[in-house]
């Protein structure tokens, strides 16, 4: 059985950048964080927060480098770490940014970070957006609360990249106006011509000039056409799954229907047996799936 | 390499010899139960109780590992002088005036732990070794994955010397699984018991070191004994039920994914996870961290994926929240999930799973079941949707409080 044909990885292979294994400490021991200090915390929301962090080790800042939709694992010596989303941009090279919502243990921990104070990161993991290949399609982001940051990156370099692109849409919902992560970029978006930027809230409110309405339900009626687009979706798993139907109502392919996904992780290196859904580990074979790979899978979003 | 013979009455001088370069770890029954332990001078091997009560995968796979430790300090900026990446990160936004005054600010220290003694695991069995193989495949980076460092360091310094089975019990399948009562994969020398001792054959140079260091005890085997010793192999490959052909199950589950069957499969399963900590190659595990005032360590721990805490999320959302999926998602993982990965099974056929169970769950039934094809009358009405959460009659699910 081993003999398979197959290519045998050796640890060296592994330790200098093979496949998944990266360069730096995750080459060595994968399970070693970088130490990295909280520069900035912003906060998006009531329950949502964005940590910039600078590694302690300035050569392992200068050469950081990720793909956008990579994840990372952030958290505190003595409280754990999770995975998160890189929201940073992939171009900002003077530090590292994760936004983290405030639900359980580790979470609510990372909320009473204050600037200085130390923590743990191991980056990037997983794989990323194809981006490169999409140059000259039109991007269709959908997405929703929290949903937001998982995409963030990928907006960001699809917005720096405009040109290569055929167009970029948002479609970015929340609860309610005061649920908005990145407002202050948002606002930014708005102004901009080159892209198509509809917000919308859950229920009306006083004040509120834009959209309202659930995603999906707004989605079908901005009625995007499927033709040369890519449609990413990224929010609460309820949100994603209706958003999902909703792109094969209005046309659009498995193969051009993409999401991110979230499990709960532990090693995420593809070891632990954690964040399986069927043969596919989220950590290394994700987070970022087409629709035609999902619908390989075992109902277990 | 020469075939030995390892008589009797000379295997605790052979393990003393061995003891004086490492540890060495074998079948001990204590009350009863046989399980690996550190072996002693003086203490005896149990060879003629198949099998052990859990595999020796803990001495490679630790059962409870650190592999961090830290520690946070308070540091006044006097103090840490010229430590520039201390200073860029000195936080203190409060007026100058005030900085001057030297607040102390918080560093942590990351010590990452890695102790790999050198060890000799003797007495386990040619399907404990498979087990090992198996987990070499996915800690060793095979198919594009990460190399571990924790357990590849203890599993390098380890030998495997490996005892034929003679009496195979009626819960072993290893054959049906491509091993054998006298399997190779991953012995290092096995050791076949005849009239009056071992036939001892070294098979890897690592057991080849093992019988060198310990050669005073042995002597070389007769033509006889190797040919008793070959009839001993013979006789008890004979001796195994083969419940099931390979062929096939790794489609059929795909295939069966939604099928409704796994929920009668799954209905007597009490969620305690006795499976996956006597099997010799389930690996899963968790993470977690443990601060006492200012030092800590982190540590991975075996982990069951029969409780619903592992995949459960923050938000309350369970991918697997019936029973029968995270069932359906072990056997899965063995016999469909394990094999795209790494071109193999992630069982050995040791029977453990089968001889521990408390509801008397027997994994060959459920190859069997599940790995065949579905029923004519079932295959039309469980196709299409993937088993959707809910739709099952909930057996009683006691979430652990």
């Amino acid at each position: 059985m081993a003999d398979n044909g197959k290519r045998v990885y050796t640890p060296a292979d592994l330790v200098v950048g093979a496949s998944t294994a990266r360069a730096g400490k995750l080459g060595g021991n994968p399970y070693l964080p970088e130490v990295a200090t909280v520069i900035d915390i912003i906060e998006e929301t009531p329950t949502i927060k964005t940590f910039r962090m600078k590694f302690d080790d300035p050569e392992v800042q200068k050469n950081f480098t990720f793909l956008p939709g990579q994840v990372g694992q952030f958290g505190i010596f003595g409280v754990g770490e999770s995975t998160f989303a890189i929201s940073s941009k992939p171009s900002e090279k003077e530090f590292i940014q994760f936004s983290v919502m405030k639900a359980g243990e580790v979470t609510k921990a990372l909320h009473n970070l204050s600037v200085g104070d130390k923590v743990g990161i191991r980056a990037p993991m997983g794989n990323g957006f194809p981006v490169e290949a999409w140059k000259g399609k039109h991007i269709l982001y959908v997405l929703g609360g929290i949903g937001s940051a998982a995409l963030k990156a990928t907006m960001e370099y699809t917005l720096e990249h405009r040109a290569d692109y055929a167009g970029i849409t948002i479609l970015y919902g929340a609860t309610h106006p005061t649920n908005f992560t990145y407002w202050y970029d948002v606002q930014e978006w708005q102004e901009r011509s080159d892209i198509e930027l509809v917000l919308t809230i859950d229920r009306d409110c006083d004040g509120w000039q834009c959209d309202v309405g659930l995603v999906p339900t707004v989605l079908e009626r901005m009625a995007p056409k499927p033709e040369n687009t890519i449609a990413i979706t990224c929010g609460p798993p309820i949100m994603i799954k209706f958003a999902l139907i909703s792109f094969e109502k209005l046309g659009f392919t498995p193969e051009q229907t993409y999401t991110t996904l979230e499990k709960r992780m532990k090693c995420g290196i593809g070891i632990c047996g954690r964040c399986n859904v069927g043969p596919k580990y989220v950590c290394v074979d994700g987070p970022v799936f087409s629709l035609a790979e999902l619908k390989e899978l075992p109902d277990e979003l | 390499m020469a075939i030995r013979f390892l008589k009797q009455d000379q295997l605790p001088a052979f393990l003393g010899q061995l003891a004086e370069k490492a540890r060495v770890v074998a079948p001990v029954k204590t009350d009863g139960v046989v399980q690996f332990q550190p072996w002693v001078s003086g203490q005896d091997v149990e060879l003629d109780v198949l099998l052990a009560k859990q595999s020796p995968k803990e001495y490679v796979f630790l059962q409870t590992e650190t592999y961090l430790k830290f520690g946070y300090e308070m540091v006044k900026p006097e103090a840490a002088g010229g430590d520039t990446a201390a200073e860029e990160a000195d936080p203190v936004s409060v007026d100058d005036a005030a900085v001057e005054v030297a607040i102390p600010y918080e560093t942590v220290t990351v010590e990452p732990q890695n102790e790999a003694p050198a060890q000799v695991i003797f007495g386990l069995r040619p399907c404990d070794a498979r087990g090992f193989v198996q987990m070499d495949q996915v800690f060793g980076g095979y198919g594009g994955f990460y190399y571990d460092p924790l357990y590849n360091a203890r599993r390098e310094a380890t030998t495997l010397l490996a005892v034929t089975c003679r009496e195979p019990r009626s819960t072993c399948f290893c054959t049906a699984i491509g091993g054998g009562p006298a399997g190779e994969e991953g012995v290092d020398a096995l050791f076949t018991q005849v009239d009056g001792g071992f036939v001892v054959e070294a098979l890897t140079e690592k057991g080849e070191a093992a019988l060198a260091a310990a050669g005073a005890a042995l002597t070389d085997a007769t033509d006889a004994q190797i040919a008793a010793a070959g009839e001993v192999k013979t006789a008890a490959g004979a001796k195994i039920d083969v419940p099931f052909a390979l062929e096939g199950i790794r489609d059929n589950l795909h295939d069966n994914i939604a099928d409704d069957r796994w929920h009668d499969q799954a209905m007597r399963c009490i969620s305690c996870g006795t499976c996956t900590y006597v099997c010799p190659s389930c690996y899963c595990f968790s993470i977690n961290d443990e601060l006492v005032e200012s030092t800590g360590e982190r540590y991975r721990v075996w982990d069951n994926c029969f409780n619903p805490l592992y995949t459960e999320e923050t938000s309350g959302h369970n991918p697997r929240a019936q029973k029968s999926n995270r069932f359906r998602n072990r056997f899965s993982h063995k016999f469909w999930y394990y094999p795209d990965k790494y071109d193999s099974l992630l069982c050995s056929g040791c029977g453990r799973c089968i001889m521990n169970c408390p509801t008397r769950i027997d994994i060959r039934e459920i190859v069997r079941v599940m790995g065949a094809p579905a029923p004519a009358v079932a295959a039309g009405a469980a196709s299409e949707a993937p088993a959707a959460t809910g739709d099952a009659p909930a057996v009683a699910e006691g979430k652990e409080a």
